[in-house]
């Protein structure tokens, strides 16, 4: 299957995801006994805004209309208005989401750094005090929670040190934020020149970022582990030692079959850890989308939750779809389905 | 001398149960047998009695908890359980090779076949790209693997499980060995690739002149290709012998019953011989190890009996072997 | 896998079973399970001698100490409300076990009976089950619990339940999987070719080996689910101030965070930490018993 193909399966894939939330999301509400005029005006609507929604909504209609007009504005990118920002559900989403990329990419990516190595020097070395000292701070990992982390963080680099800025947004707050290339405050600030500010937005990211790496190694480590524990017991790590391998070429055989599920593994943990950066976007007041998308549950902006459950199946759908084309470009193996 | 001599190995595994009390496993508790150059041997018996274990300890492949506790193996004239583990690999691979089983697992799935060839060369014999490159497609050749120069691109998951094993054959042959020791070479095959392979793997041994063992749970092989035979039983080595006198005159109680089973039973399966059950190695009887379902079994049996001599090259380890074998006439 | 190893690996029966000798092996075996056990006991006994072990009422405040740090009265200091942290953050023991033994044993009540039936009739309901959970993997567990808790009502109750269901497909898959791989054995085909009931295969003969896999799962999904609720509580839903529930009580200690009074917040993410700690390293523990390789001695 050529690339092209793979990749217009998988989008296609997202298809009866996405119509599955949002017809359980409709049908919810519907039967649910709830009323969706009510869920979507939200607590600080007129009786105006009131009307005006149950007639884009139809209600007079028959249940099957309803739903296809609902599914007719979706398709249109009509996601409804946010009560809590009074603009459209889509614009707020579009807006934060290179904010939370960013976040999630610098965290993960250097929670993959520090993880992957620790947990493959563990698996070489099994039973030793290496070993176990990572184990141990792989549970501690699992264990910590991310907000208080976060919140302790603060107090320890902020307050009582003054290294690191309030935790609040990402530059400071006299500065103005450059122009908008990336996203990024950082890039966008290096790419303006503007150095004072790229400082400030460097300055706001450590902290988030290192929470995020963090919780984030701590999966990473253990899985690690266990993959290459694993292979260095496979039928071919076994046959290698047999053909008197040297051991520096072993152990290159042992990491490259590694690769692939290690890769594949924190694929798949990305999913989870876009849970671990909303709460760290919340302490941080980052302004991001899963800050947004914790909100909109808690203070019940039913538009926005629907649109943020419906963004979070497409950027899951394509997270996997990168990392099934990734393996299928190193091991030979794969095929793209 | 012979090529490989292995004296009364021992191989202990241990382990600690739930109630911290240290359990030990005489999984191998006295193999004897020796290989020349150019001989077929071939060692038998049921799943459990320590054959491919036997392999390994020889070689210094075992994992923790095994542990060679006893005995000896040389080879030419080298005790290898005295060298270090850099030295022995530079034995493996190189003077002694093994094939084994799984071929398709066990060739490297992200290297191209003939990759793994130059490599395993490179690794023993300092060679060029292009000279190893050439060995590799002579071995290819070698082992009948058609057109190599293409088959050498080849991924292994590409290949069939009778062209993979080829492959495993020509890796073995890669650096000359002196000794070729294969594991269950043929399990997973077609019966006809079957024929084939062990059809090669004779004709390599003759004409390469190398010492050869075939670690195999089935008689009929070792019948048809191998010229002395090796029977284990318990981790122990109950009886070595030419095959033709060992299959018509067995001096050992267990290749008794072995081969006098029906021609279905010639292949020794997952079920043990006679509907026994497995022997707990954990709880091995004391004295013989066989006597507890041997029709013979005598009070002098419950001392361990040592291998000895029942004819020139043909040995037992059994009390009553020479005994039997007299009454048998 | 050497062939030596086909040995019958139980023990042999030694006279006297002793406990200590049990126990000391088991240690042994996986001290990182022991430790976890000793936090999960101790906890256990602070939760259930809560009254014993505070020196003051969880609930009561004291007006006049609001904000103290540590002192001799009050070894954790006081919140914002002049409550004592020491005694909250024991009787918070109690949320921690209270929560997540009963959303645990929901968990478990659904998810074992799915993933058997699932596992051994195959067919289309385990197609439709299976893609079903699949696409519940699609979010982060935090967000999916905090949405349905949120739509479904912000008792304590509802959390258990919430956080039982949700976590039933972890253990569905676990006796899935061990139920096709036993599906196909001798000893499940003979049990069918003597007439037995579906019903009866299922529990009878592939429960008890289908179970393992679930069981060693047990700690770390309550741990899971300790530190799931108290994030909920963090975010404000399911549980309120002045409950004291360690989630809860950090989000009290949120904004005095950044201005000084530290502890707060502090001390119930401490509980917090160990708590869900024993839970992960018995859970560890768990796991690594079930894995035969492991079991050499080192």
């Amino acid at each position: 299957m050529t690339f092209g193909r793979f990749f217009l399966r998988r989008m296609l894939m997202v298809i009866p995801l996405m119509l599955g939330i949002v017809f359980a999301t409709f049908m919810l509400v519907r039967i649910g006994g709830l009323d969706p005029v009510g869920l979507l005006a939200g607590p600080t609507a007129t009786a105006a805004e009131f009307d005006l929604i149950r007639g884009e909504l139809g209600l007079d209609k028959s249940l099957f209309e309803q739903f296809f007009i609902y599914l007719g504005n979706l398709l249109q990118g009509d996601f409804g208005e946010s009560w809590l920002s009074n603009r459209p559900v889509l614009d707020d989403m579009l807006d934060r989401v290179m904010i939370s990329l960013e976040l999630l990419l610098w965290g993960v990516g250097i929670g993959t750094l520090i993880g992957i190595p620790i947990g493959l020097r563990a698996a070489f070395r099994p039973d030793g005090s290496f070993d176990h000292i990572s184990r141990f701070f792989s549970l501690l990992g699992f264990s910590i929670p991310t907000y208080w982390l976060g919140l302790v963080m603060l107090f320890v680099f902020f307050y009582l040190l003054g290294w690191a800025p309030p935790g609040v947004g990402r530059i400071g707050l006299i500065m103005s934020p450059p122009p908008t290339v990336t996203g990024s405050y950082f890039f966008d600030a290096l790419i303006a020149g503007e150095w004072e500010v790229a400082r400030s937005a460097a300055s706001h990211l450590v902290l988030p970022v290192i929470c995020m790496a963090i919780v984030s190694s701590a999966p990473i480590i253990k899985h690690t582990r266990a993959i290459t524990l694993e292979v260095l017991s496979n039928d071919t790590v076994r046959y290698a030692k047999a053909s008197g391998l040297p051991k520096d070429v072993v152990k290159r055989i042992v990491l490259r079959n590694s690769t692939v599920p290690i890769l594949t593994f924190v694929g798949t943990e990305i999913t989870g850890l876009v849970g671990t950066m909303s709460l760290i976007e919340f302490v941080f007041a980052w302004g991001g989308l899963g800050e947004y998308g914790l909100a909109a549950i808690v203070r019940g902006d039913f538009a926005a939750v629907q649109g943020y459950v419906l963004f979070l199946a497409l950027f899951s759908v394509i997270v996997f779809l990168i990392i099934d084309f990734v393996v299928y470009l190193i091991e030979p193996r794969a095929e793209l389905t | 001398m012979s090529l490989l001599e292995v004296n009364e190995l021992e191989t202990h595994f241990v382990s600690r149960d739930l109630d911290n009390n240290i359990r030990t496993a005489r999984a191998l508790n006295g193999v004897t047998f020796a290989v020349d150059s150019g001989e077929f041997l071939g060692i038998v018996g049921e799943t459990g009695a320590g054959k491919s274990l036997t392999a390994q300890s020889a070689v210094g492949l075992l994992r923790p908890p095994a542990r060679v506790v006893g005995g000896s193996v040389r080879f030419a004239g080298t005790e290898l359980l005295n060298l270090s583990d850099d030295e022995l690999n530079g034995l493996r691979g190189h003077e002694i090779a093994m094939v084994v089983q799984n071929p398709r697992t066990s060739l490297d799935p992200l290297t191209r076949v003939g990759d793994q060839l130059i490599r395993i060369r490179q690794a023993h014999v300092k060679s060029s790209n292009s000279e190893a490159r050439k060995r590799a497609l002579e071995m290819m050749d070698a082992v009948g693997i058609p057109d190599p120069e293409r088959r050498a691109m080849a991924w292994p998951h590409e290949l069939s499980g009778g062209m993979a094993q080829r492959v495993l054959i020509a890796m073995a042959l890669m650096n000359e060995p002196r000794l070729l020791i294969a594991d269950e070479p043929t399990t997973g095959l077609d019966v006809t690739v079957q024929a084939q392979i062990l059809d090669l793997l004779r004709d390599l041994v003759k004409r390469m002149n190398m010492a050869a063992i075939i670690i195999t749970h089935d008689l009929g092989v070792v019948a048809h290709y191998c010229d002395r035979m090796a029977v284990m039983f318990a981790g122990s080595m109950v009886e070595v012998g030419p095959v033709k006198a060992v299959f018509d005159r067995p001096a050992h109680p267990y290749t008794k019953n072995l081969i006098a089973a029906t021609p279905e039973r010639l292949k020794l399966g997952e079920t043990s011989i006679l509907g026994a059950p497995p022997p707990d190695l954990y709880n091995l009887p004391d004295g013989c190890h066989h006597r507890d379902r041997c029709q013979y079994a005598e009070d002098i049996c419950l001392t361990d009996p040592k291998i000895e001599d029942v004819a020139p090259g043909h040995a037992a380890r059994c009390h009553l072997a020479a005994r039997l074998l007299e009454t048998a006439k | 896998m050497p062939d030596g190893a086909n040995f019958r690996a139980e023990a042999a029966p030694l006279p006297g079973f002793s406990v200590t000798r049990r126990i000391a092996g088991m240690s042994r075996f996986s001290p990182t399970a022991a430790i976890g056990l000793t936090i999960i006991l101790i906890f256990g006994i602070l939760a259930l001698g809560s009254n014993i072990f505070m020196p003051y009422d969880p609930v009561s405040s004291f007006p006049e100490r609001v904000l103290q740090a540590p002192n001799a009265d009050h070894w954790f200091g006081t919140d914002g409300n002049g409550m004592d942290v020491f005694s909250r953050v024991i009787y918070g023991a109690r949320y921690g076990f209270g929560i997540a033994i009963p959303a645990v044993i929901i968990s478990l009540l659904i998810g074992v009976p799915v993933g058997l039936w699932t596992g051994y009739r195959g067919g289309i309901g385990d197609e439709v089950v299976m893609r079903f959970f699949d696409g519940l993997r699609v979010f982060p567990s935090i967000i999916l619990a905090l949405a349905v808790v949120a739509a479904t009502g912000q008792s304590l109750i509802n959390v258990i339940i919430v956080l039982g269901v949700l976590d039933s497909p972890v253990f569905a898959r676990v006796v899935r999987s061990e139920v096709l791989a036993l599906r196909s054995s001798v000893f499940v085909e003979s049990a069918v070719a003597a007439g037995n009931p579906t019903w009866r295969i299922m529990f009878v003969h592939l429960l008890p080996n289908a179970i393992q896999g679930a069981m060693a799962q047990t700690a770390v999904r309550a741990a899971w689910a300790v530190r799931i609720s108290a994030t909920l509580a963090f975010l404000g839903v399911g549980i309120q101030a002045p409950t004291p529930e360690w989630g809860a009580m950090i989000r009290q200690g949120a904004e005095f965070m950044v201005s000084g009074q530290w502890w707060v917040a502090l001390f119930p993410g401490l509980a917090l930490i160990m708590l869900v700690l024993g839970l992960n390293m018995l859970g560890d523990g768990l796991q690594d018993f079930l894995n035969p390789r492991r079991r050499s001695v080192k």
